[in-house]
């Protein structure tokens, strides 16, 4: 799949990076750089269309990609907003429920085999010693999934799946980043959508709105997206380790900023480098 | 006067003199000078005499006593009294220090060159930086450090109200951030975090700022705080990740099979039938010969607004 012509000067070494360690993500009101450690967290973003979630998630997608121990399971239903990471993805899902089915159902039952496993170490939670790989689960536009293609009978597995992700797969080292347009019950159900430890509001339109995202009386104690103009994309109020919504400006990754990434993943995840590594007795293959 | 009596009238723009000490606290000065001469004079008194009846008669001891433990309490005794002085003079010690040095500086350079060579040192001490934006910008940082640490203890002194005894928070050393300074301070008893939060928008307006921001500096210990002063906003800036320029550029380009170009990009050449619909639309045989996902978005959306919640 990769070109045997490697330059002779010059061959990029691999990558340092963990998903275990923080990820940028993009600098707050002081102009001091945020980090979110991603490995037991999940991330919930929402915001107006044109917000700048799936800026946030590439951001993410790009850390992930260049760290040695993740896999990325991707499931985009707009295909352009996440396809540049085709490549370094273990799977990759645009607009096919069925597909999107399989996947979780196959994620679901690593996530048992890793608990199975956990259980016979009398451990609690995977770590960045274990050996396993990180598989961070990217979702953009939840919505699509949950809301807009399929039956009502699929739609309803899929968030049935994916709650059961977001609810048990932190400590298997399973962690789950959403983007939606909108998390209202209609879209999410809420016992979904109140399982996200960590959220992103991008603008919204209505403090309504950013409440459903940033939680209940947030507007009123002041956080509200409603605040961020609409020509500043990317700026979001974030909820992450200190629990307080913090003004944030994600970081943005041009088209080519991000081939040049996802090439330099792609190469450093070549099939020869990553078949084997000790995740491999939980039967994960690279996806089809 | 009365303990209500306003203090804020006593000592400001009254006569021409500078009142540094204000009523109150000038009460209190005067009883603390006192309590803090006798409390000197007796323990070092004391002290001394029990030291003495060692080697002196005791009677000579006491006088000997006496004659150390007044003075120093006379020295504890001025300390106190000229304690608000001595404040002052602390709050400006970065000024007087720049003031002195610079001052210093120049009478030495002029007293040592002639004026040409004088006036072309100073053209270029205080040229180069103007001239260079960066380091323009860093000094004028620092002098905003500087001029804001004043700002925050005015902000104390004048409307937020503290203890009895009028001491102010000890405001301690503050630093450039990108947006403004950011200010550490330590809080004496009297005032707290919520006093504080309630006034923020007082505070931004004395310190010449768009927006003050406090939080606390220690988890420890709820008296030490951290004022963020922002004159800027930098969340308009566009952030790029530094991990655009830790992949190298020269990667081997993955050999991608070249997709299949899909076709039939504009309206006319989507015919209406050609649109396979997906089979699981249970029940909307109405919109079926539209578009496909167009039903299931359009009923969210009208759902959107009739229930926010749950
Ligand atoms: N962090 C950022 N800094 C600067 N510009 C940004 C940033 N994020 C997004 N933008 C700009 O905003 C545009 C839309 O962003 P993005 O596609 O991420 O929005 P979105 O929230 O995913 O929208 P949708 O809901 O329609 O998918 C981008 O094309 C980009 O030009
Ligand atoms: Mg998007």
């Amino acid at each position: 799949m990769t070109t045997a012509t490697a330059p002779t000067a010059g061959i990029p070494v691999g990558p340092g990076l963990s998903m275990f360690d923080p990820i940028f993500l993009g600098i707050d009101e002081f102009g001091q750089p945020v980090y979110i450690t991603l490995a037991y967290r999940n991330l919930l973003a929402g915001g107006e269309p044109g917000g700048g979630k799936s800026g946030l998630l590439n951001t993410i997608a790009a850390h992930a990609a260049l760290s040695a121990d993740c896999r990325l399971v991707l499931l985009d239903g707009k295909l352009v907003e996440l396809g540049q990471w085709e490549d370094c993805a273990d799977a990759f899902i645009g607009p096919d429920i069925t597909a999107a089915l399989d996947v979780l159902r196959r994620l679901q039952q690593v996530m048992n085999n890793r608990y199975a496993w956990l259980r016979a170490h009398g451990r609690r939670k995977v770590t960045a010693l274990d050996g396993l790989s990180v598989i961070t689960v990217l979702v953009d536009e939840i919505a699509f999934y949950s809301a807009t293609i399929g039956g009502k009978q699929e739609q309803e597995e899929f968030v049935a799946l994916l709650r059961d992700l977001v609810a048990r797969g932190r400590a298997a080292g399973i962690p789950v980043v959403a983007a939606t347009q909108r998390p209202s019950f209609d879209i999410i159900p809420t016992s979904l959508r109140d399982l996200f430890g960590y959220r992103a509001a991008f603008r919204c339109t209505t403090p309504n709105s950013s409440n459903i995202v940033l939680g209940h009386g947030c507007a009123e104690q002041g956080y509200s997206a409603t605040d961020i103009a609409p020509t500043n994309q990317g700026a979001a109020y974030l909820i992450a380790e200190g629990g307080i919504p913090r003004r944030i400006k994600v970081a943005y990754l041009t088209d080519s900023q991000i081939a040049g990434i996802a090439d330099y993943a792609a190469w450093t995840r070549r099939p020869s480098r990553l078949s084997a590594p000790t995740g491999s007795r939980l039967d994960w293959e690279i996806a089809a | 006067m009365s303990k209500s009596s306003p203090r804020r009238s006593f000592g400001r723009k009254s006569t021409g003199t500078v009142t540094v000490i204000e009523a109150k606290v000038h009460r209190s000065s005067a009883r603390n000078a006192r309590m803090a001469f006798i409390l000197s004079a007796v323990v070092i008194g004391v002290l001394a005499t029990v030291v003495a009846t060692s080697y002196v008669h005791p009677i000579i001891a006491l006088f000997i006593g006496a004659a150390i433990g007044v003075p120093c309490g006379a020295l504890a005794w001025l300390l106190v009294r000229i304690w608000p002085v001595l404040r002052l003079l602390w709050w400006w010690t970065p000024e007087i220090v720049l003031t002195v040095l610079s001052l210093t500086a120049w009478v030495q350079l002029a007293n040592h060159t002639p004026t040409i060579v004088t006036l072309a040192v100073v053209a270029i001490v205080l040229g180069v930086p103007a001239a260079i934006p960066a380091v323009r910008r860093q000094v004028v940082a620092w002098v905003w450090c500087l001029i804001v640490r004043h700002r925050l203890r005015v902000c104390f002194a004048q409307f937020i109200v503290a203890n009895q005894s009028g001491s102010l928070p000890l405001i301690l050393w503050a630093k450039p951030t990108p947006v403004g300074e950011r200010v550490w301070v330590y809080l004496r008893p009297g005032l707290s975090l919520a006093d504080l939060e309630g006034r923020l928008d007082k505070i931004a307006v004395t310190c010449h700022a768009s927006s003050v921001l406090v939080e606390r500096a220690s988890d420890g210990n709820a008296a030490y705080l951290r004022f963020d002063i922002k004159r800027r906003e930098v969340l308009t800036a566009t952030v790029t990740s530094p991990l655009a320029d830790v992949v190298t550029s020269d990667i081997p380009a993955t050999d991608r099979p070249t997709p299949v170009v899909p076709t039939a990009l504009d309206l006319p050449d989507v015919q209406a039938p050609t649109v396979t619909l997906p089979v699981q639309q249970p029940k909307k045989p109405a919109t079926t010969s539209a578009n496909g996902s167009k039903p299931t978005a359009a009923q969210s959306t009208d759902a959107d607004d009739v229930s926010d919640w749950i």
